[in-house]
């Protein structure tokens, strides 16, 4: 039985008139079991695969590998199917045209998934929306199936009219969960992590094919792991007060805000997909009328609910204090995630601007991403940077672009860029 | 970027709060899942009894331990159908003391977010239908140091009704006066309730002896007060004291410090009863105006006081003999001090526009914490009924005076 605990920092004291109270608050989770294997219902993955014309040779072999390896973790009795996806959708497997889309994992049906992935031949274009939409009708012809993922793989950048792309995420958002991968150096960053992002999933770069074996099954291997099918994300503010934002921080930064949905008058609900046994880390910030000096009252109740049941509560609060000493500070954790937040949407917005030629914006601000980086103590994001610019000055900031950099180190930084690094002990 | 996050001067500041999940029950009433040690259900309301709603243990020696008798013959105030045992637990789930929303399990109102205040933060009573008290926190203050304690006969109207009022304002400046003040105002009121010697001597040898009975109540509570500070501590806990009883249609009166009593008459002009032992009286007396006297820096300075290091422990005793309806007040300064004079007083019971004594000391609380709230605020308040033209009930000397006991 999984197992729910909230912790929360913040520094509760606001001085005189202040009225915005910032707090991060870690939820965590232990217990959580397999996917499809604790009695809330099945579990169900589809494992899409570009075939398109652009996919060489080695590229083909190795994702025919790489898929085939992940069909290996898959735990016996979890439903699924494989999409083969170039400029259509086809279902690979199961060989049905109609009933259930998908069939329970079983060592006969491992084998005939096997040799359907090892017949891919590559060839046409590239319409991700569609394999998207194929992925829905899939899962939705198998109501019994109520924690659902999908593994994407692509090598190129999208094909199809504008609009059609964010039409099939919309449709696809709230259905299923969905952890993209893209592979060499001709994809779109900003497209897959819009999938990825809406589809409460991960994006990364496979740059050699060598790797893309140990990715897939590393991302299956998390998705099995996942036995808590789906929590919701809760924020209370009290009556009159405004909910600023509410960030995932960790394990990457991903903005929630916009994503609420109300529960009641005062309570929002956010999506957070499954659980497996894990912490993340939430930035909430409410900005309340002012109170006297002296008053206390809670901010914000955070909460992750299953189903209807809340199963962990952490109370922001807010006390007015005229001792300046209390109310100067900014809690450790709230400033090192905004740090963290602010480094991602430097790396971001600076690799734009360097790929549309503003060369004096991206040196400002992947500048401050290195100061951000370094202040924060995120190495991997460091380490990442100096690959796209020199470092003149860690802590001023300054940088110069490099003249030279491997198209597939940009993409790396660029997929990086939301992940976060937890405020060492 | 600056760096406060590595600023180490305040470690207890990111000291996580911590919330272990929550193990349910159901509701017995509604079924709804409950966390362990709700007190009550905050789906139907129902009390879920245990230790913690419990009422605290009755007040020993009060004459109104039981609940008041209906009396629809004694007047407007015989509305109330149901009064406490004066103990400041109230059972039952008490709605937010901000909004009057629903307070949740973890201690804060599910509509505005107030924290819920301790009863030792705010408490009522109302031992009868006639008397009632609010003692509260107020905005600024940490913690409520002030205390009250009363009782009364049951019926306002009958010629022999008695009532207590005591009001004790622990001084914050010293430790533990929270708990000195409240065993103080509790334990002194037996001392008031016992009713006053009878029908002994002189005029005036009576009110000697009536003013023996405060001097003993004050020196009851002192203990107290005395029995509650930290030993070896350089700040003692200190206490006001002022304790108003009417028997019949009599006032007698007593305080040391600055917590006063008030008869404000429906008809006519009120009064002040007691005169403060504060830097702000001695001012008056010395002929500054009132109003600036009580708005000096040190207006709040207490020439006299309950405690180990009390100069002197003899109240200053009075009495006032009354006719006609009215209300009789014991309040602290964290109330007088939004509205002092007795004119002022009567606006705000005006204001109120309630003759229900429960009501009034809430409305008198909620009044000065609009105001600001900056102290501890507290009104016991009787709303003492016209007994006709009928003789006086044989009491206290019939001389008006001052006494010191």
């Amino acid at each position: 039985m999984a197992e729910f605990t909230a912790a929360v920092y913040q520094n509760e004291f606001l001085p005189d008139g202040g009225t915005d109270v910032n707090a991060i608050v870690t939820l965590s989770c232990v217990g959580a079991g397999t996917a499809g294997q604790t009695g809330g219902g099945a579990a169900g993955e589809v494992i899409i695969v570009d075939i398109s014309g652009s996919m060489g040779t080695a590229t083909m072999n190795a994702a025919k590998a790489a898929a085939q390896a992940a069909l290996a973790e898959i735990v016996d009795g979890t439903w699924f199917a494989v999409i083969a996806g170039s400029d259509r959708a086809y279902l690979a497997y199961p060989t049905v045209t109609s009933g259930p889309g998908m069939v329970a994992m079983s060592g006969s049906a491992r084998k005939a998934a096997s040799s359907a992935i090892e017949a891919f031949r590559s060839s046409g274009g590239t319409a991700i929306g569609t394999w998207l939409d194929l992925a829905v009708t899939l899962f939705g012809s198998v109501p019994e199936v109520t924690q659902r993922h999908a593994i994407l793989l692509t090598d190129g950048e999208n094909r199809e009219q504008p609009g059609a792309l964010d039409a099939a995420i919309a449709r696809a958002t709230g259905v299923f969960q969905c952890d993209a991968r893209g592979a060499g150096t001709d994809w779109q960053v900003e497209e897959i992590r819009r999938i990825a992002q809406a589809l409460l999933g991960t994006v990364d770069i496979i740059g050699s094919p060598a790797q893309m074996r140990a990715q897939f099954q590393d991302m299956m291997r998390s998705a099995m792991a996942r036995g808590v099918a789906d929590a919701q994300l809760r924020v209370w503010s009290p009556q009159g007060a405004q909910v600023l934002f509410v960030r995932q921080v960790s394990p990457t930064v991903e903005d929630l805000t916009a994503r609420r949905t109300p529960l009641n008058a005062l309570t929002g609900a956010y999506p957070t997909g499954a659980w497996g046994d894990e912490s993340r880390d939430y930035h909430v910030a409410v900005r309340l009328p002012a109170k006297a000096i002296g008053q206390e009252q809670l901010a914000a109740r955070v909460q992750i609910a299953l189903g209807d049941s809340v199963a962990a509560q952490g109370l922001v609060k807010a006390t007015w204090s005229n001792d300046s000493d209390l109310t100067a500070k900014i809690d450790e954790q709230v400033a090192h995630y905004t740090g963290q937040t602010e480094l991602a949407s430097m790396i971001q917005e600076g690799l734009a601007a360097k790929a549309v030629g503003d060369e004096a914006t991206a040196t400002t601000k992947l500048g401050r991403a290195v100061q951000l980086a370094a202040e924060t103590g995120n190495e991997e994001a460091t380490a990442k940077l100096r690959k796209v610019v020199d470092v003149t000055d860690e802590h001023e900031g300054t940088v110069r672009l490099r003249k030279t950099v491997d198209k597939a180190d940009e993409m790396a930084l660029d997929t990086a860029s939301t992940k976060t690094t937890r405020v060492k002990k | 970027m600056t760096d406060p996050a590595h600023d180490a001067g305040a470690p207890d500041l990111h000291a996580p709060d911590v919330h272990a999940p929550a193990a349910l029950t159901a509701c017995p009433s509604c079924g709804e899942p409950l966390p362990v040690g709700a007190k009550f259900c905050e789906a139907c309301g129902a009390s879920l009894g245990g230790a913690d709603s419990a009422p605290a243990e009755p007040e020993p020696g009060s004459v109104a331990d039981e609940a008041a008798p209906i009396d629809l013959a004694s007047g407007p105030v015989s509305r109330l159908t149901r009064a406490g045992d004066g103990a400041p637990a109230a059972a039952g789930p008490q709605p937010c003391s901000q909004c009057s929303g629903v307070v949740g399990a973890d201690g804060y109102c599910e509509t505005c977010g107030s924290k819920a205040l301790s009863e030792r933060d705010h408490f009522r009573q109302q031992p009868v239908a006639w008397l009632a008290g609010v003692c509260d926190k107020g905005v600024v203050h940490h913690r409520n140091e002030d205390a009250m304690a009363m009782s009364a006969s049951p019926d306002p109207t009958a010629p022999d009704r008695r009532a207590v009022l005591v009001v004790l304002d622990g001084v914050s400046n010293t430790d533990d006066s929270c708990l000195g003040s409240l065993a103080g105002a509790r334990a002194c009121l037996p001392v008031l309730a016992a009713g006053f010697p009878q029908g002994v001597g002189t005029p005036a040898s009576r009110m000697g002896a009536v003013a023996q009975v405060f001097a003993r109540a004050a020196l009851v509570a002192n203990t107290q007060v005395v029995a509650a500070t930290t030993p070896g501590t350089t700040r003692p806990a200190s206490a006001t004291f002022t304790a108003v009883v009417l028997e019949g249609r009599t006032l007698v009166h007593a305080n040391i410090g600055d917590s006063r009593c008030y008869w404000l008459p429906d008809a006519g002009a009120g009064v002040q009863l007691t005169v403060d032992d504060s830097a702000a009286q001695a001012q008056i007396v010395a002929g500054v105006p009132r109003a600036t006297a009580e708005s000096s820096p040190q207006a709040h300075a207490i020439t006299a006081w309950l405690g180990a290091d009390s100069p002197s422990i003899e109240p200053t005793v009075g009495r006032l003999d009354i006719t006609g309806a009215g209300w009789l007040l014991a309040v602290s300064d964290g109330l007088w001090n939004y509205a002092s004079e007795p004119a002022q007083l009567a606006t705000r019971i005006a204001a109120a526009g309630t003759i229900e004594p429960a009501a009034l000391a809430l409305a008198l609380v909620q009044f000065a914490n609009a105001q600001g709230g900056r102290d501890n605020i507290t009104a016991v308040v009787a709303r003492v009924a016209d007994l006709g033209a009928g003789h006086n009930a044989p009491t206290a000397p019939a001389e008006p005076g001052e006494s010191h006991g």
